[in-house]
């Protein structure tokens, strides 16, 4: 029996290398196909993504730094998942949270550590702001959160724009808010690189997730309610409340990559036309998550996977030419695969049933 | 069809040889079945739950491939991959829960997946049907309106409209009164007179003895005797069934009954679909008693046990536990008052499959003090060893405390749900269904612990449509027929005939 | 007045063609749905097929291939997802999302590798679809036509029949003989198409362009679409309208005077987003989904 379990968890673990292989041949394929040299793309993917970390620290630190938002975004989509929710509005999250640091920025005018917290609080009561929302339609309205989160999102990104265009634009670069003071900024990890202390907060995050969910009374109710919601009325949890937890909880988490993102990352410490920084941070959290398992730790590796190619196709852009946006379309791929377990056998069995079929007729 | 079968043999419509069917779990549901049918014959497949007779007529039908066996229909060999070949060859079952489109009318349920040709003159021949067999639905209903007789009528309608020579019923009259019942087995003799066979798969000897020409009987996935009707009795169809004498091992002791734990007055209740469920239930149970509360299902005992566990708002009248009005309080609070719960639908509410054996130890509980450490946190040690008291005390059987329940026997599932509730010590337990699908060891088992709870001057309220339970088990019995009770008796003035007519809505 | 009524058939135009893709993507869904398979890649499948459709339309300079090439790439990525969802029991909410994620990467990524420029393409004049008189587009006139056709055979016809047998209990249609995935993959398919085609008319036809964000929600508002149509194509034709007006006023909002330059387009952005999550929020309630729609069916 404790075969049972261990053999689901390495189907489920083999499930999701078989996913990523898929992800990576069908990226190969569509390399070639519009004339990129698709092994090239590969090593000079691996190369800056990993590199030699003892001659050069950088393409290490730069895919640990990348792997930052997503470890948050990623845990905001697995406690959603968790809790019977499929919330895709961690990627307003994300907007708000930035969003809040600028505000701060935009307000207070002055270079003080306070503007951090002030603007955390604002971009994470924001993206609470937001959820709430969707929470109380889902709740008291039955909308599924997969339509509201996305009105929201949509919301969220032209309130961004709206702050980035007529509020608070750097004058002297009009593509950009203006920029967190520098005393405001989450201080770097190893200087010269973009890995910042936001890696500590965001591991931080994630072992009390773990925690949170497995070894506290509010964990478990939140999980119960997750799997089965008839038992867990039945178990006397108030459901309801713990959608509304587990929403306000992504919205928290989400906001924190958003806060993370402008305030830490060197050079900008800025929000970009289009929120082109931020936006897809809430999608590829999805991935991460479900590559993880939805698991708060194995989320941590999941994110330092993807955050290995988004850091690697930089150089691959450089050298193989290849557009950044590859590494998207290969999570794309990796998720839809995700989504059919043990498809093969499917098959199989499908197969010997038409054939079954043929020996009726006759 | 030619008769250029293997077998040699026309005697029979349907042969079935040696069929074995082992479950992917490893659950073996038949161990070498021979089963026959003849042309126009009524053939009567008894046996307890979990004996194979679905399984059996599920395989028949198309439903479930075999494991290993041959099945040969009017002498050819037939292998099906679906329900749909079955039925080309005219083999058609009936299930107990019905495969019907509630949103479809149900003339669109009759004619869905027809060939365009047959549905031209369709709604035609669907009259003619009808008035042939006496089968009356109204067409242009809606199904999910229609009451469960009528619904059973629709399905019967859709396979005779379908050609069958071979109708398969599976515990056709679980949810049908007296009078439908009746209906039920004029029809089939209708049908016999027709020329169809007719499988009547069920657990009652009484409606065997009435309806079938030949009966099969199935014990644990074996064939334990095959008779005709004119050599049958109760008691050896009894005798074969049970494989020993009727009468049960568990036995109850005589208490006195006590205090007034928990009083009901004029009871209301809705059900999902907004009509009244429970219309005005009265009812006390006291210290030291087991109140039974029988009925054929749908009747409102789950909106009525909903009610009472804080699960589904009372809409009017009253529930008093120990002297405290409790009218719609969340089932946390019920709990801490000293009412248990033991769920109709243990996958579906009384555990959480995928949670471990530890997890679902405490589901219900897991606020409660002893398993709370500091900061609200679950302290495992102590959830740990209060899973494996259950486990030793109660006779599980469970690899491990930190394997998921899914991967438990339903048997060892329901212990560890009763063994859960018991050990809240409350005052009241609230059991519905307690021992329905689970083998004859498990449900003597969790009878016995229910008659031991009560020993202790404990009460339980017992929700069950199986009437032997009920008697066995219960000191008064409370009939439940469409949302009311038709009278509550002591249950040394009933008889299981008594019963028959109040589940039918018949009072004295 | 001259002005009021060319302000109308101003909005009236500017409606017919904002209500096209999401009444097409709307129908497609509701098919598909009704089939018991949900697919909320639609905003994927539009603008990889509006992509495919600009990339066929400027090679080979014919508007009609390049809608015929959209419609192919949305009815491919049904099938994708037909085969996962109907074959291979899979979890279609994550198939969905992949293919969303999957066209977040693709679209750009294939802007620059055919055209090497970053960001949008323009499509040729010659490869922009013609309007009749200049105002309606041939394709609005099908939307609506398809979606009446899709209404009959749904609801009037023993294919809609089975088709709806599928989303509502398919192990009582199986029993009967319906082929329940072959339906289910055709149905997909067959969303898919809708939203390809939706994809195409967007480039190729009403914007005229590409960028990667040309689908900007519709996708996910179809699917609002077609929660406040209760699973109907002929409502989903009255909501589409709806839907696509609030489109129409955004725009004409921008460009009134005495708004434009005082209310931030930005602003009057979020209009059709807020009229959505009202809109739904307000009749979800009377709405009857398909009972076993997004649930894999699995025999015993």
């Amino acid at each position: 029996m404790r075969r049972k379990v261990l053999i689901e968890v390495l189907i489920k673990t083999g499930n999701v290398v078989a996913a990523m292989t898929v992800g990576l041949i069908i990226g190969g394929l569509i390399m070639q196909a519009y004339g990129y040299d698709a092994l090239h793309a590969y090593y000079s993917l691996l190369r800056h993504a990993i590199g030699n970390p003892l001659t050069d620290p950088y393409p290490l630190t730069s895919t640990l730094s990348l792997a930052t938002p997503l470890i948050f975004t990623g845990l905001a989509f697995a406690v959603s998942v968790r809790s019977g929710l499929f919330n895709i509005g961690v990627e307003n999250a994300v907007y708000l949270g930035a969003l809040g640091v600028v505000l701060a920025s935009g307000f207070l005018k002055a270079d003080t550590p306070l503007v951090l917290v002030i603007g955390s609080l604002m971009g994470l009561s924001l993206s609470i702001l937001f959820a709430l929302v969707a929470a109380s339609l889902k709740v008291f309205r039955g909308v599924h959160e997969v339509i509201t989160t996305i009105m929201l999102n949509w919301v969220a990104y032209w309130l961004v724009e709206y702050v980035r265009v007529n509020v608070f634009p750097d004058l002297r670069d009009p593509s950009k808010t203006i920029p967190v003071p520098p005393s405001a900024r989450i201080p770097l990890l190893v200087a010269g690189t973009e890995l910042s202390v936001s890696i500590i907060i965001a591991i931080i995050a994630s072992l009390t997730t773990y925690f949170v969910l497995w070894y506290t009374v509010f964990g478990y109710e939140l999980r119960a309610t997750g799997i089965n919601l008839i038992a867990a009325k039945y178990a006397g949890i108030k459901t309801s409340r713990f959608m509304i937890y587990s929403f306000l909880l992504s919205a928290v988490l989400g906001g924190l990559a958003g806060v993370c993102e402008v305030a830490g990352r060197p050079p900008h410490y800025s929000i970009t036309t289009g929120i082109s920084n931020l936006v897809g941070l809430g999608f590829d959290g999805i991935a991460v998550s479900l590559i993880g398992l939805n698991h708060p730790i194995a989320v941590i590796f999941a994110s330092i996977l993807i955050g290995a190619l988004n850091s690697g196709v930089r150089g691959m852009q450089i050298e193989a030419r290849v557009p950044f946006e590859l590494v998207r379309l290969i999570q794309g791929v990796i998720v839809v695969s995700l989504a059919m377990p043990g498809v093969l056998s499917t098959f199989r069995k499908y197969l010997s049933i038409r054939r079954g079929r043929m020996e009726v007729v006759s | 069809m030619g008769n250029t079968g293997d077998t040699g043999s026309d005697e029979y419509l349907v042969l079935m040889k040696n069929i074995v069917k082992i479950y992917p779990d490893g659950t073996i549901a038949l161990r070498g079945v021979d089963f026959t049918l003849r042309r126009g014959e009524i053939h009567g497949l008894l046996g307890e739950n979990g004996a194979g007779k679905t399984t059996l007529m599920k395989i028949l039908a198309g439903i479930l491939k075999p494991t290993s066996g041959t099945i040969y229909v009017v002498g050819k060999k037939v292998v099906f991959s679906a329900a749909a070949d079955a039925l080309k060859l005219g083999i058609g079952m009936v299930h107990q829960n019905l495969s019907l489109i509630p949103s479809f009318t149900v003339y669109e349920n009759i004619v869905l997946g027809l060939p365009r040709k047959q549905l031209l003159n369709a709604r035609e021949n669907i009259n003619k049907l009808m008035s042939l067999t006496g089968l009356r639905v109204p067409l242009d209903e809606r199904v999910e309106v229609l009451p469960f007789g009528v619904k059973q009528k629709v399905e019967i309608l859709k396979m005779l409209f379908r050609n069958v020579d071979v109708l398969i019923l599976d515990e056709p009259t679980t949810n049908l009164t007296l009078t439908e019942t009746r209906e039920l087995f004029n029809m089939i003799n209708e049908l016999k007179k027709m020329g169809k066979s007719v499988v009547f798969i069920t657990h009652k000897l009484r409606e065997v003895m009435e309806v079938a020409d030949r009966i099969t009987v199935l014990r644990k996935g074996r064939v334990v005797g095959e008779v005709p009707r004119a050599e049958a009795n109760l008691n050896l169809l009894a005798q074969l069934m049970v494989g020993r004498n009727m009468i049960s091992a568990t036995s109850r002791e005589t208490t006195t009954a006590g205090e007034e734990l928990l009083i009901v007055r004029d009871l209301w209740v809705l059900s999902d679909l907004g009509t009244w469920a429970v219309r005005g239930v009265s009812l006390t149970v006291r210290s030291g008693e087991i109140l039974g509360i029988a009925g054929v299902e749908g009747n409102g005992q789950k909106e009525l046990v909903e009610g009472l566990t804080g699960l589904r708002r009372v809409e009017k009248g009253e529930v008093i536990f120990r002297g405290r009005r409790i009218n719609n309080l969340p089932p946390s609070e019920l709990y801490k008052l000293g009412i248990a719960h033991i769920p109709e639908d243990r996958t579906l509410m009384g555990l959480i499959l995928d949670f471990t054996v530890s997890e679902n130890s405490i589901l219900s509980i897991q606020r409660s003090t002893s398993f709370r450490g500091f900061l609200n946190t679950l302290v495992w040690g102590r959830v740990a060893e209060h899973a494996l008291s259950l486990i030793t005390k109660f006779n599980i059987t469970a690899p491990s405390l930190s394997s998921p329940v899914k991967y438990l026997s339903g048997g060892n599932q329901q212990r560890l749900v009763v063994a859960r509730e018991i050990s809240k010590e409350p005052q009241l337990i609230i059991a519905a269904q307690p021992t329905r699908g689970l083998d004859i060891s498990a449900t003597e088992h969790i009878r016995s612990l229910l008659l031991d709870f009560r020993k202790r001057g404990k009460a339980v309220l017992l929700v069950s449509s199986d009437l032997e339970e009920i008697l066995q088990l219960s000191d008064r019995v409370a009939v439940m027929y469409e949302g009311r009770f038709v009278g509550i008796k002591n249950v040394s003035e009933l008889t299981e005939d008594k019963l028959g007519l109040m589940l039918g809505g018949v009072s004295d | 007045m001259s002005y009021v009524l060319s302000t109308i058939i101003n909005l009236l135009v500017s409606t017919s063609y904002a209500m096209t893709p999401l009444t097409l993507t709307a129908v497609g869904e509701i098919t598909s749905e009704r089939a018991g398979v949900v697919n909320i890649g639609l905003e994927g499948m539009i603008s990889v097929s509006a992509l495919v459709s600009v990339a066929v339309a400027t090679q080979t300079l014919n508007p009609w291939l390049g809608l015929l090439a959209g419609v192919c790439a949305g009815a491919l990525i049904g099938f994708i997802h037909g085969i996962i969802s109907a074959y291979g029991k899979g979890a279609q909410i994550i198939s969905g999302v992949g293919i969303n994620i999957f066209a977040l990467g693709f679209v750009p990524y294939m802007i620059i590798a055919l055209w090497g420029v970053a960001g949008y393409k323009q499509v040729p004049e010659a490869g922009r679809i013609p309007r009749i008189a200049g105002l309606v587009s041939p394709i609005f006139i099908f939307c609506v036509l398809i979606a009446i056709a899709t209404h009959y055979i749904l609801f009037r016809t023993s294919l809609g029949l089975k088709i709806r047998a599928l989303g509502e209990e398919p192990q009582a249609a199986d029993t009967l003989g319906v082929h329940v995935e072959r339906l289910q993959l055709i149905a997909t398919v067959y969303g898919g198409a809708l939203a390809g085609l939706a994809g195409a008319f967007m480039s190729l036809d009403w914007l005229g362009t590409i960028t990667k964000e040309i689908a900007a929600g519709r996708g996910f508002i179809s699917l609002a679409l077609v929660v406040f149509s209760n699973w109907k194509p002929s409502l989903a034709l009255l909501g589409g309208a709806l839907f696509g007006s609030s489109w129409a006023l955004t725009e004409w909002l921008k460009v009134l005077p005495g708004v434009k330059g005082v209310v931030p387009v930005t602003i009057i952005n979020t209009l059709p987003y807020i009229v959505t999550l009202g809109t739904v929020a307000g009749v979800i309630g009377r709405a009857r989904p398909p009972r076993k729609s997004g649930v894999p069916y699995l025999r015993e």
